[in-house]
């Protein structure tokens, strides 16, 4: 198992070398022109200015000395100070947040990976549970309502749904409301009495002691939860249903019944752990997309986590930001990744030792 | 206490499929005594493993349906009293080995944990006892360096070490009947030389009941006290063992004895073997079975489905032919 992990950490150097590259080079589908225009007012009239910071970024320069002061930024002459430098952990400055994007991301990531922690049950477990039950109650009345409920989920276009939830509990009930925290809790927040032991609110309020504050967080995640829920509750259903439909059939499963084992344990002892084991992929690949910033739905709740922020950098043609956030995701991907390969070892023994 | 131990009356099971309904088992009847070993012998298909499945309930339902009988076990019968009552049958009196010993266990379990559930299941053992009788069980099925195999998962295993562990695991409650569907089918040859071996040595020394479901009838002659002849999910023959093989009276149990390799054969030929596949049954047959694959077929055969009868003290046939001669019995 320990080797297992060394191997697959090792790997870790070359893939973010890959993820540089790739994003690198998307960076030169741009002239160098265009790069610079981003930065010039009145840009087609001011031709030297144009000039001047191609000259100054080298942007004229061969792709690999390019990248080379991409990765590793570039000396002041005067002062010696480094300015950028991607392997330094500087991503740049953002324009449309007005801040740098490592201070971008490091004020926006903790709201992700908040929403993203309280939609594992509600998304993962449920929807397992959902596609247990279905293969349990094969063809049955329990199955073909799951499975239609679900469909009619992953139908739905995210923005669709979160609208009609926000009609319904925010302009109709008014029982949930969008957005982050309410306006005097989150004053509440920012104030340097509540001491930021996490980042994340919801636990941050409990370890504070701040029960209304943990409350308040959880009921502004209600709707985002529902809908990241709900559109992939199908997906899960689908995964882990035919898997344990599979599993059920297998003779290991006759085995365990000709042992005298009670139905319950026959079911969730022995054939639930290894229909697991294609859901766990599946799983894995869902926290990433969450971890990654859910572009839409925080839009459309008006939630401040990086896929809001991403969706509002490339409407304004913010590449920096875009870039620096491209080269995040990729390594939050990397990160979990290796979680995931790990978990795998964990459900299969089988994976273990090869 | 009846006389026999297991005793099983007309079973009939059916499966449900889109084609119509498949009649697997067509009303088999027979009975095991305390000590003795049965053999059930056919090709693949004939309902055999279903009848044993049947009667301890292990056939999936939906599709299959044991429709009429009895399976009477020392006098209680399994297919009318209450999933908990056969629960605590299953694995405790009556256990079984399967064919595949590479899918009939766990992968994800460890060797050690699938061999000690039933034991705390049904003898209430603690987790040292279990662990303890576990190590003695593996020692006993011939495995060495037990205890370090406990935690090994099925995949480091071998077919031949895997099916050890299946009888160990089928044995571990001391069981009155054990039931082996195929177990040798799946393994090479001299591993299984060597299971055979191991049953036998086991039955010896614990004096279990043996239902051995085979198609080898090489393997039957030196493991078993009477067989079945199953075809098309009925009883075709039932003999004593050495009689069956001195006096086979249905053609298909000729067949089956003719397809045998014989080491003493000079003769480079092709090895015999009956034309044909075993039926499908969509209905009940009002005609026998085996006929489209019989050299001995007569008219009557198409017209009616023989009856088990009693052609010997231990030997009963469902043959409207007398294979000696080819004339009508």
């Amino acid at each position: 198992m320990t080797t297992f992990i060394i191997r697959r950490l090792l790997l870790v150097p070359l893939l973010l070398f890959g993820v540089t590259i790739i994003i690198f080079m998307m960076l030169q589908l741009l002239s160098p022109v265009e790069r610079s225009a981003l930065y010039v007012r009145d840009f087609p009239k001011n031709e030297k200015a144009v000039d001047g910071i191609i000259r100054r970024y080298g942007l004229d320069k061969p792709f690999y000395e390019q990248y080379w002061r991409w990765l590793v930024g570039i000396k002041d002459p005067v002062s010696g100070e480094r300015n950028g430098g991607i392997l330094f952990g500087d991503l740049g400055y953002s324009r449309t947040a007005s801040q740098p994007v490592n201070e971008l991301i490091k004020n926006r990531f903790p709201n992700t990976l908040d929403l993203t922690i309280w939609t594992i049950a509600p998304m993962i477990l449920v929807g397992i549970w959902l596609g247990v039950q279905s293969a349990i109650h094969h063809n049955g009345w329990f199955d073909q309502a799951a499975r239609m409920f679900s469909i009619i989920g992953t139908s739905f276009p995210t923005f669709v749904f979160g609208l009609m939830l926000l009609m319904f509990f925010y302009a109709n009930l008014g029982w949930f409301s969008p957005g982050r925290l309410t306006d005097d809790l989150m004053q509440v927040v920012n104030k340097p009495t509540f001491i930021k032991y996490t980042s994340l609110i919801t636990f941050d309020a409990l370890l504070n002691g701040r029960v209304d504050i943990f409350l308040d967080a959880i009921s502004h995640m209600v709707m985002p939860i529902i809908t990241l829920s709900y559109i992939s509750w199908a997906t899960f259903l689908r995964v882990t249903r035919s898997s344990m439909l599979e599993t059920l059939r297998m003779e290991y499963v006759t085995t365990a019944r000709a042992k005298g084992l009670p139905e319950r344990d026959v079911i969730y002892k022995h054939a639930q752990p290894n229909a697991m084991i294609p859901v766990v992929t599946l799983a894995g690949f869902s926290v990433v997309g969450l971890l990654g910033g859910v572009t839409i739905t925080e839009t459309v709740f008006n939630y401040p986590g990086i896929g809001s922020a991403a969706a509002r950098a490339a409407v304004n043609l913010d590449v920096v930001t875009v870039l620096g956030f491209a080269i995040f995701i990729g390594f939050i991907l990397i990160v979990a990744n290796l979680v995931t390969d790990v978990l795998y070892a964990v459900v299969d023994p089988r994976v273990r030792l090869s | 206490m009846p006389e026999l131990l297991l005793d099983i009356q007309g079973l009939e099971t059916q499966f449900k499929t889109p084609d119509g309904i498949v009649h697997a088992v067509n009303g088999v009847s027979f009975g095991i005594k305390e000590g003795e070993t049965l053999a059930v012998v056919g090709e693949s298909g004939c309902g055999k493993s279903v009848t044993m499945l049947s009667v301890l309930r292990l056939i999936p339902s939906p599709p299959g349906k044991v429709t009429a009988g009895k399976a009477l076990y020392q006098g209680k019968d399994l297919l009318t009293m209450s999933d908990e009552e056969i629960r605590h049958i299953r694995g405790a009196q009556i256990a079984m080995v399967f064919q595949d010993p590479m899918t009939s266990l766990n992968p994800v379990m460890t060797i050690g944990k699938q061999l000690m559930e039933p034991l705390q299941l049904h003898l209430g053992m603690d987790n040292n006892q279990a662990t303890n009788r576990a190590i003695e069980l593996l020692e006993m099925v011939g495995i060495s360096e037990a205890k370090q195999h406990l935690k090994d998962y099925p995949h480091q295993f071998s077919g031949g070490m895997r099916q050890r562990v299946m009888i160990a695991m089928a044995l571990s409650c001391n069981p009155q009947i054990l039931i082996a569907d195929e177990p040798t089918t799946a393994l090479d040859v001299t591993i299984q030389a060597q299971i055979v071996e191991l049953v036998k040595r086991l039955r010896n020394e614990l004096g279990m009941t043996i239902i051995w479901i085979t198609h080898d009838l090489g393997i039957v002659a030196g493991l078993a006290q009477r067989v079945l002849v199953m075809y098309g999910g009925y009883i075709i023959e039932e003999s004593e063992v050495k009689e069956l093989f001195a006096n086979p009276s249905h053609p298909y149990t000729l067949g089956l004895i003719g397809s045998l390799p014989r080491i003493d054969d000079n003769d480079r030929s092709r090895l015999f073997s009956i034309e044909g596949m075993p039926p499908v049954l969509y209905t009940k047959p009002n005609a026998c079975p085996f006929a489209p694959r019989c050299k001995y077929v007569m008219d009557r055969c198409w017209k009616e489905n023989p009856t088990l009868e009693k052609i010997g003290p231990e030997h009963k046939v469902a043959c409207f032919v007398d294979v000696k001669n080819g004339r009508n019995r």
